[in-house]
């Protein structure tokens, strides 16, 4: 007698068996019950969270801590919903992110089904590729062309849609047809006369820089990064999710510097070595170097010279350019200019630096992460989530790790309440190192709950919470725009989160004073729990952040 | 002395261009910025006040101010400043004439206001 598989377990067997996935972020729902049932038949974990937006953005961030696509898989309708905002986040920060959804049974089409809704249409111009699949024993096809389609060229999102119909449905499991391999092995590659024009302007450099991206991260090509920077001596930041790719502590690092470093240093650049990373407002849509010469790197052809016109665009893997650039470029060193660079972000950052190093009444955030950083050093994983916190978080911490300093909430989407989702992802895939996210008070209120995720599966993450009681980065930007008198909907108060944490199951501590802090710190650390330290911080300061943020609105109108 | 006067010669320029130099009008419109430019000794200095539209000065080096420009010696701030450089003032900084309290972003405001005055 032929041996029966149902859809649910179908598509588990595959994605346990071809594409090797052990971690699926979700929430129960009736219409994926199969599902669900077949990853714990294939030995799939499931991490069950309490809102499907924290299941995108945990998947979302498994694909980033561990360089494989990330899974998350939603029920039909506000499941679905719910998820969006993690998905659009996916999309505009070109992740991998397969989301797995259930709809109304085909059956009921068009008669008023429970969660009846148009769920393609809504998520089509967020994906990459989205899909419903009408027949269970496609369901490994259909899966297949997901994870490529996620993972080939520039990556990005992509959405399937499973009905109950299928999810239910028994197949002959000796009909079913398997993908023969897992993944194909294309690559795009620069003309030779590309890379030896920009192995000239390389070796002409006398100031250059280079920048390096998610791209770098993805392409996860520390080695030869190493050996093209040693080469050519050229000074480096890495920013997104290529920080960290080589450590921030590395001699030709000009990390230390963060924001202020490079704003500081870049209009001085004569030669820009862009790789894998867009020249977006966060990077002032690459007007920072109007008069340098610029190289870009990037898997998508319509980047090169998007927002700014390049000298050489090289198309293709960041790692592989790389590798095709380190025949043509000359042995350098350019230790005076990365010396100078250096002096220089030092002098502009006199304030920040003496902050850092100042116990101070009531505390200043760049205090709080100098103290956080000094107690798990660079052996860590460190997230930032929130509008000043994130400013704070990316320019104090420091780690040693690939994307282990990451600050969700600062992407294109800008996206706050992404810190404890990819702060539980960086525990699940990093379970012997300390992760610690640092949330605003604000921000720590989209997914505060993510504390019960956390105590059920036992994934002790420590969150400070920056608490300025307000939503800062609005507030000071209002006291800018409208007035300190004249402030609306920027105030939350003091609220005792840490408490909401105890409540949860895991560890709470309010801190007021400097002194206070580290020894919080290790008692969270010690507790061996999911932990809040609930941290009051001088909600007079503004970060640099908000004065670009008020004048990136003060021009219009 | 030459530096306490380049510095009201550049806050004339700033009041006059916030009356008639309709660009600049624009971009200072809505600007809430302080800008202290000083010796470290704090003999010369002079705060460049910004308020919605509006210009004004004070002298002496004990105003609240967002960022300060913080010049080694006189000397150097004149030279360096009548550069119009943003380069000269990256260079001043490298090598220990100039340091920058406060946030950097202002200063960097401060800098374009002076170039869209020009």
């Amino acid at each position: 007698m032929a041996k029966k598989i149902t859809g649910g377990h179908l598509a588990a067997k595959y994605m346990k068996e071809m594409e090797k996935v052990d971690t699926v972020f979700t929430i129960s729902g009736g219409h994926i019950e199969n599902l669900l049932d077949g990853m714990a038949q294939y030995g799939i974990r499931a991490v069950d969270v309490r809102h499907e937006q924290a299941a995108a953005m945990m998947a979302h961030a498994w694909s980033v801590y561990r360089n494989e696509p990330g899974v998350c898989l939603v029920t039909a309708g506000p499941g679905f919903t719910n998820a969006l905002t993690g998905i659009v986040n996916a999309h505009l920060e070109n992740v991998p992110l397969v989301v797995l959804s259930g709809r109304h049974p085909i059956r009921d089409d068009l008669k008023g089904a429970l969660q009846e809704m148009n769920q393609i249409d809504m998520v089509k111009p967020v994906t990459k590729w989205c899909a419903t699949c009408y027949d269970p024993a496609r369901i490994p096809e259909y899966l297949s062309i997901a994870f490529r389609q996620a993972t080939m060229g520039r990556p990005g999102p992509v959405f399937l849609e499973l009905p109950p119909d299928i999810l239910f449905a028994e197949t002959d499991e000796s009909l079913v047809a398997m993908p023969s391999r897992r993944r194909h092995k294309t690559y795009v590659s620069p003309a030779q006369d590309e890379l030896e024009e920009a192995a000239r302007i390389i070796n002409g450099a006398q100031k250059p820089m280079f920048l390096g991206g998610s791209g770098i991260g993805m392409s996860d090509c520390g080695k030869v990064l190493e050996q093209f920077l040693r080469k050519t001596g050229i000074p480096f930041a890495l920013i997104n999710y290529g920080r960290g790719v080589l450590p921030d502590n590395h001699p030709q690092s000009v990390n230390p510097g963060g924001f202020t470093g490079l704003t500081a240093g870049l209009p001085m650049c004569d030669v820009i070595i862009a790789a894998g990373v867009r020249f977006n407002w966060v990077l002032q849509s690459g007007s920072l170097f109007p008069d340098a010469r610029v190289i870009r790197i990037d898997i998508e052809p319509t980047e090169i010279d998007r927002n700014r016109s390049v000298d050489v665009g090289l198309v293709g893997d960041a790692g592989r350019v790389l590798e095709q650039l380190m025949p043509l470029v000359e042995q350098r060193s350019h230790e005076k200019w990365l010396e100078t660079f250096k002096n220089a972000y030092t002098a502009f950052m006199t304030t920040e630096l003496e902050k850092r190093n100042t116990a101070s009444d009531p505390i200043h955030p760049s205090r709080l992460v100098e103290q956080i950083q000094r107690t798990f050093g660079e052996d860590a994983y460190y997230v930032a989530d929130g509008g000043d916190t994130t400013y704070y978080g990316m320019s104090g911490f420091a780690s040693r790790h690939r994307a282990g300093v990451l600050a969700p909430a600062g992407g294109l989407l800008g996206c706050l309440g992404t810190g404890i989702p990819f702060a539980i992802a960086a525990k699940l895939a990093h379970p012997n190192k300390p992760v610690i996210v640092l949330n605003g008070d604000g921000s720590f209120g989209f997914n505060a709950m993510e504390f019960d995720t956390a105590v059920r599966h036992n994934i002790p993450i420590i969150c400070v919470v920056n608490n300025d009681c307000a939503w800062g980065m609005i507030k000071h930007s209002q006291e800018i725009s409208l007035g300190p008198d004249r402030c609306t909907c920027a105030d939350l108060g003091l609220r005792h989160y840490e408490k909401m944490v105890e409540g949860l199951g895991g560890y709470g501590e309010l801190v007021t004073k400097d002194e206070e802090i580290v020894p919080a710190l290790k008692r969270a650390a010690g507790s061996g729990k999911p932990a809040c330290i609930n941290v009051l911080t001088d909600p007079t300061v503004t970060s640099p952040a908000t004065v670009l943020f008020y004048q990136s609105f003060a021009g219009l109108g | 002395m030459r530096m306490s006067i380049l510095l009201f010669l550049i806050y004339r320029m700033l009041w006059i261009s916030s009356k008639v130099n309709p660009r600049f009008k624009r971009f200072i419109r809505k600007a809430r910025v302080r800008l202290m430019i000083k010796t470290a000794d704090g003999r010369h200095a002079r705060l460049f006040v910004f308020e919605n539209g509006r210009v004004s000065t004070a002298t002496g080096p004990d105003h609240r101010f967002d960022a300060a420009l913080v010049w080694q010696d006189p000397g150097t701030a004149v030279s360096v400043m009548l550069k119009r450089s943003q380069e000269a003032i990256f260079y001043a900084a490298a090598e220990g004439k100039l340091k920058l309290e406060g946030m950097s972003v202002y200063a960097l405001w401060f800098d374009e206001a002076v170039k869209q005055a020009l």
